[in-house]
């Protein structure tokens, strides 16, 4: 009699083997491959530009993706574009500069926007041996988020830490989907990329590319970009100021048509090409001792999932969170409150004599932000008198724990921190 | 994870090279599992053609929230079974059972191909659809049974009974196979 153990071996081992044994074939590959990529090309995309919906959510969801896509917006606005081709004689080809970036391994960026020039977004980038981003340093301006005043981020080696100076607060995550995005969104503002998608802009037709060298040999080569609205009117513009000498770029101005005038929006500047970076540049060795730490590596955040719904462990970790508050469990409380040290839980709840759960109800899923909201009803005691807890918020955020799979905690407590 | 993570994001922002690198990632793969539900190679292949496809329309204004294969695989559960019930509907028969080893198999591999396994493929064929998906999304896919619930619309321990009869099924098979 064959146990069932063995049953799931054989099945796995027989899984193995027809892995091994089924390939798609190259007629397969071409059929496929031309029939989605047909169909890829006519879909419609989500454009990488303050204008797309999509990043405006994604600005949302994270404070460090809010302040990498402020980063590169100026250049998101020019690479949004489709550029075309424009029939250049000129001895500078698009291709130098491509060339010219690809060694680049440091680089140090401020972008402006034309109404704030002297608050720029700026950040230090080290590249690895293949080209991709290892180490970013970037430095949010306050007047991006006065709330929080200026905040500086570290990105080294897939670990972000997010210093809030003002608050006193230090921030430690680690996160594929924004790593991801934030990565997909720092490549726009790597200069070889900017000027490969204008090479290939140039191979497809939509825009007018036209590359302007002086005779004057002090002054840069500028290439100019006009994007063309659907209805091949100019829509918005990007000038390219490139160096003559390295062939490297040294500032993208990105302009706007508003009454029939193109209007400067921001501007992305380049600076210290292949200067090494100082390693401590991706360090935060400056936070003070006593600032709130609140590290989601190293310890484990929320609850499992298990075998529960996303609206179960939703409303799970709601339910543990309030009776972690009513036995005055600061440490469980904060663990399930996105790390929240236990000290600076019980500051901000301790003087809350929790008594019981009135109920809790169905979660409502926020799409911007993916959270689960769980409204509830707690009874607290004041001066002998049981009532029900009235905050301004009326339910608790929960989501799943960045950098943790399969975990789950609340992003946000009635009282925050 | 965070590579395909990328890959998606790229392919939103029009990348057809992330779109290529999805397909080559993952192509196998799905061509495995949509072959171990249906048994048939060219359905399996045409169901991984419809997937991809239908994922080339969507991927531009896709949000990826778990994991891709899973996501994939799930489309290429949900073809497959479509393609399954027609072929009831039209044919009233399940597919043929074929030999274990096939063509494709080279040499090396056929002889590896042992006799227990040619008489499990057959089981396998010969357990219903419904809990055949289960146990080749769990075993082969790598779906948790959460995620296979939710992809057929049922609860965890309905889908998990569902597995525990599929076993249940294959043993009897395959005892009743080794009695002979």
């Amino acid at each position: 009699m064959k146990a069932e153990q063995e049953i799931e071996r054989s099945v796995a081992k027989h899984c193995a083997t027809q892995k091994s044994c089924t390939r798609a074939s190259s007629e397969m590959d071409k059929r496929v491959l031309s029939d989605a990529l047909r169909v890829y090309r006519e879909a419609p995309k989500s454009e990488p530009s303050l204008a797309g919906t999509n990043l405006r959510r994604i600005i949302m969801k994270s404070p460090l993706t809010k302040l990498a896509a402020a980063a590169v917006l100026v250049v998101a606005v020019a690479l949004s574009f489709h550029f075309f081709a424009a029939s250049t004689t000129t001895a500078y080809a698009i291709e130098q500069t491509i060339q010219a970036s690809h060694s680049v391994r440091y680089l140090h960026v401020k972008s402006f926007m034309a109404s704030i020039p002297n608050e720029p977004i700026e950040c230090w980038v080290e590249f690895d041996l293949s080209g991709q981003i290892k180490n970013m340093r970037i430095i949010k301006p306050a007047w991006m988020d006065p709330a929080d005043g200026e905040t500086v981020i570290v990105w080294k080696d897939g670990e972000m830490e997010f210093w809030i100076k003002k608050k006193n607060f230090l921030f430690i995550q680690e996160d594929q989907e924004i790593a991801a995005q934030v990565l997909g969104m720092m490549e726009m503002l790597d200069p070889k990329h900017a000027a490969a998608n204008i090479q290939q802009a140039q191979e497809e037709g939509d825009t007018q590319v036209e590359i302007d060298e002086p005779k004057n040999k002090a002054e840069p080569i500028t290439i100019t970009v006009t994007y063309q609205a659907e209805d091949g009117t100019p829509a918005q513009r990007a000038i390219l100021f490139v160096d003559r000498a390295t062939k490297l770029l040294d500032s993208i101005e990105a302009y706007q048509l508003r009454g029939g005038k193109y209007i400067h929006f921001s501007t992305a500047e380049f600076y210290d090409y292949d200067k090494p970076i100082d390693p401590k540049m991706f360090t935060l060795d400056d936070v003070p001792s006593d600032a709130m730490r609140v590290d989601q590596i190293a310890q484990e955040i929320g609850l499992p999932q298990g075998d529960l719904t996303d609206n179960e462990i939703a409303v799970e970790v709601v339910r543990q969170f309030f009776e972690a508050l009513i036995a005055q469990d600061y440490a469980e409380a904060g663990r399930l409150f996105g790390g929240v040290p236990a000290e600076r839980m019980q500051k901000r709840y301790g003087h809350i004599r929790f008594v019981r759960i009135v109920s809790l109800g169905e979660p409502v899923l926020n799409p911007a932000t993916a959270e689960l909201k769980v409204p509830y009803v707690v009874e607290i005691e004041e001066n002998g008198v049981i009532t029900k807890w009235k905050t301004k918020y009326s339910y608790v955020p929960v989501r799943q724990v960045h950098g943790q799979a399969g975990r789950w905690a609340t992003t946000g407590a009635p009282l925050g921190i | 994870m965070l590579e395909d993570k990328l890959l998606v994001l790229k392919c939103r922002w029009g990348s057809t090279d992330a779109m290529c690198r999805i397909y080559l990632k993952y192509k196998d793969y799905l061509l495995t599992l949509a072959k171990g539900l249906l048994s048939e190679q060219a359905e399996a292949e045409d169901v991984v053609h419809d997937v991809f496809v239908s994922f080339a329309r969507v991927v531009g204004q896709f949000h990826l929230t778990g994991s891709l294969s899973s996501y994939l695989a799930t489309c290429v559960s949900n073809l497959a079974r479509d393609k399954a019930r027609a072929r009831m509907r039209r044919t009233g028969a399940p597919a043929p059972v074929r030999p274990a080893v096939r063509s494709i198999c080279d040499p090396q591999q056929r002889a590896i191909e042992t006799e227990e396994l040619t008489q499990l493929r057959q089981a396998m064929s010969q357990i219903p659809y419904e809990q055949r998906e289960v146990v080749m999304l769990h075993l082969k896919g790598g779906m948790k049974f959460r995620e296979i619930a939710k992809l057929q619309g049922l609860s965890v321990s309905t889908t998990y009974g569902r597995y525990r009869y599929g076993l249940d099924k294959l043993r009897s098979l395959l005892n009743s196979e080794g009695k002979k």
